[in-house]
């Protein structure tokens, strides 16, 4: 029974990755052959390629705005909907639309949004008086750039943050929130002394998928930043390393880096805000 | 007083939370039903005047706005559906026998067996992308459905069969025993007991997996390199707003919106099963 199970995970995921590992140590590339050992020769060659050390700048700017955001805008909402009240199963099926959406036709749909000409963004700061002429949001500063792109992103993960937190609210027993209202607690007291530190294993686990996902950003900025520098990502630069110029041994270099970061950081930001909750 | 007040600035609250999730789509759909003239008027008209429908038009393939770079939508709508549904049933029909064994069965190696497949819901797709490029370039599977649909299912199998393990010991095991002592044999207990008592499990998974089935990119992006293969994502990807007017891009993208938007609200419990049974470790 588990046979298939095992030949599909060995042949099309391990025995990959045994390969992205390995191969990241020889020169392969289809215009140059043949392939040999080249030790940490691909390694030095994208450390040393200013492009390749721009995108992992944008990445851990995408990282940042996608984790803090991410976090931020979920909690909310799960403390929003945390109680019962007529609607809230409506309202929760809005909140998870732009989750099962396909990023690129957010990227697409927003691309329309902040278009430089005709978007709705420039046109709505432009009535509210907040800009005087329309702007071009996407490509000329690179914090904003990239902060738009996340944004795109946020909109898709943020449901994800949000059920997980809302998950773990509805597992908390009425009793503490009437104890504390005996005990004179307001609103706030019952967010910050009961709902956030309880609901911490979950916020821990939505901030490290927020990170995985935002280290491997990828849709969202191949439509909208497409092969500029400005808010390259460390995924579409190993995209156009590999598959533009293909050189293979350099992608797989980047890759190893990426998957071994990208393991190494949810490890480190789960150990950091997890804390196993017990009720007694 | 400050009762009244609190009510009010949570009715904000979910006010801007429903803006926030929507607004983006219904800009995109008022887009795909204005006249190209409306579409660039600046500052912008918040709502569709009259309902115009030849961008959809010009999408499948009628109406004088017909373009080339549009005009494979039908072939990549069918291409997608392919892709996600076959994905959808291979990840099932795997991922549920092999939780089914790991929740219940004993065999060797199982507890090395199942920590590797766990350990792999935690690989990027950088770890998987290149080598499955050039594996499926050796085995001649690129710009073909199995290719596709194998690489896909072999992502997706991870998060299926951790759900599915999840689902199979949440089941008690008193009624397979009470199957196994009228006699039935492991297969038929399987079949007529557990099966029937996993099915929103199921239901959950197959909901989940096929939106992602539908969502892929990257891997179409490298392993479809013609139109007979492309999904909607790359087809979408693909069109240049200097070659197609902005109503047909947005239409383009609706259509891609509403297979998701429908499942999001028809099943929209499913998938809360699904995204959280698979979430909390």
């Amino acid at each position: 029974m588990v046979a298939p199970l095992v030949v599909f995970i060995g042949a099309l995921a391990i025995y990959p990755t045994v390969l992205t590992v390995t191969e990241a140590f020889f020169h392969s590339d289809p215009l140059t052959p043949p392939n040999h050992f080249v030790g940490l020769g691909n390694f030095s060659a994208v450390f040393e390629n200013p492009q390749v050390l721009h995108s992992i700048e944008n990445t851990g700017w995408y990282a940042l705005f996608g984790v803090v955001l991410t976090v931020a805008f979920g909690t909310g909402i799960a403390l929003l909907l945390q109680r019962p009240f007529r609607g809230r199963g409506v309202l929760l099926a809005i909140v998870i639309l732009p989750w099962a959406l396909p990023g690129v036709v957010e990227g697409v749909i927003w691309s329309w949004i902040y278009n430089p000409t005709f978007g709705v963004l420039d046109s709505a700061l432009k009535s509210a008086h907040l800009i005087g002429q329309y702007q071009l949001f996407i490509g000329s500063h690179q914090i904003e750039t990239i902060l738009l792109i996340a944004l795109v992103q946020v909109w898709q993960i943020t449901p994800l943050a949000a059920l997980l937190v809302l998950a773990a609210t509805q597992a908390i027993p009425d009793e503490l929130y009437e104890s504390a209202r005996v005990d004179g607690a307001n609103w706030y007291q019952h967010i910050t002394r009961i709902t956030l530190p309880l609901a911490r294993p979950a916020i821990a686990i939505a901030a490290a998928e927020a990170l995985v996902m935002s280290i491997n950003i990828f849709d969202q900025v191949y439509v909208l930043n497409a092969a500029a520098t400005t808010g390259s990502s460390l995924m579409s630069q190993t995209y156009f390393i590999t598959f533009q110029d293909l050189n293979f041994g350099q992608g797989y270099a980047l890759s190893l880096f990426a998957t071994v970061a990208t393991i190494l950081l949810s490890l480190l930001i789960l150990k950091v805000i997890y804390r196993k909750v017990e009720y007694s | 007083m400050t009762r009244r007040v609190g009510r009010l600035a949570r009715i904000i609250a979910l006010g801007i939370v429903v803006a926030w999730s929507l607004f983006p789509i219904y800009w995109a759909l008022k887009t795909s039903l204005s006249t190209n003239v409306a579409a660039q008027s600046t500052p912008v008209q918040w709502w569709p005047g009259h309902l115009n429908f030849t961008a959809y038009q010009a999408l499948f393939g009628a109406g004088p706005e017909s373009q080339d770079a549009a005009g494979g939508i039908a072939r990549s709508l069918i291409n997608i559906t392919v892709e996600a549904t076959g994905a959808t049933i291979l990840t099932l029909i795997v991922s549920v026998l092999g939780a089914y064994a790991f929740a219940r069965l004993h065999f060797r190696l199982k507890g090395v067996l199942f920590y590797g497949v766990i350990a792999t819901l935690m690989l990027p797709v950088y770890a998987t992308l290149i080598p499955l490029y050039r594996i499926m370039a050796d085995l001649r599977l690129v710009d073909t459905y199995t290719g596709i649909i194998l690489v896909y299912t072999s992502g997706f199998i991870p998060l299926a069969m951790w759900i599915m393990y999840n689902v199979f010991m949440a089941l008690p095991r008193a009624i397979e025993e009470a199957a196994f002592m009228d006699g039935a044999s492991t297969m038929q207990a399987f079949r007529k007991v557990v099966l029937p008592m996993a099915r929103p499990g199921i239901a959950a998974t197959a909901i989940v997996t096929f939106l992602f089935g539908w969502s892929q990119f990257i891997f179409p992006l490298v392993l479809s390199s013609s139109s007979t293969t492309q999904p909607l994502t790359v087809l979408l990807a693909a069109i240049d707003s200097r070659d197609v007017p902005y109503t047909i891009i947005n239409a383009a993208a609706i259509v891609a919106v509403a297979v998701p938007a429908v499942i999001v609200f028809f099943l929209n419990r499913w998938i809360v099963t699904g995204i959280t049974a698979g979430s909390v470790k």
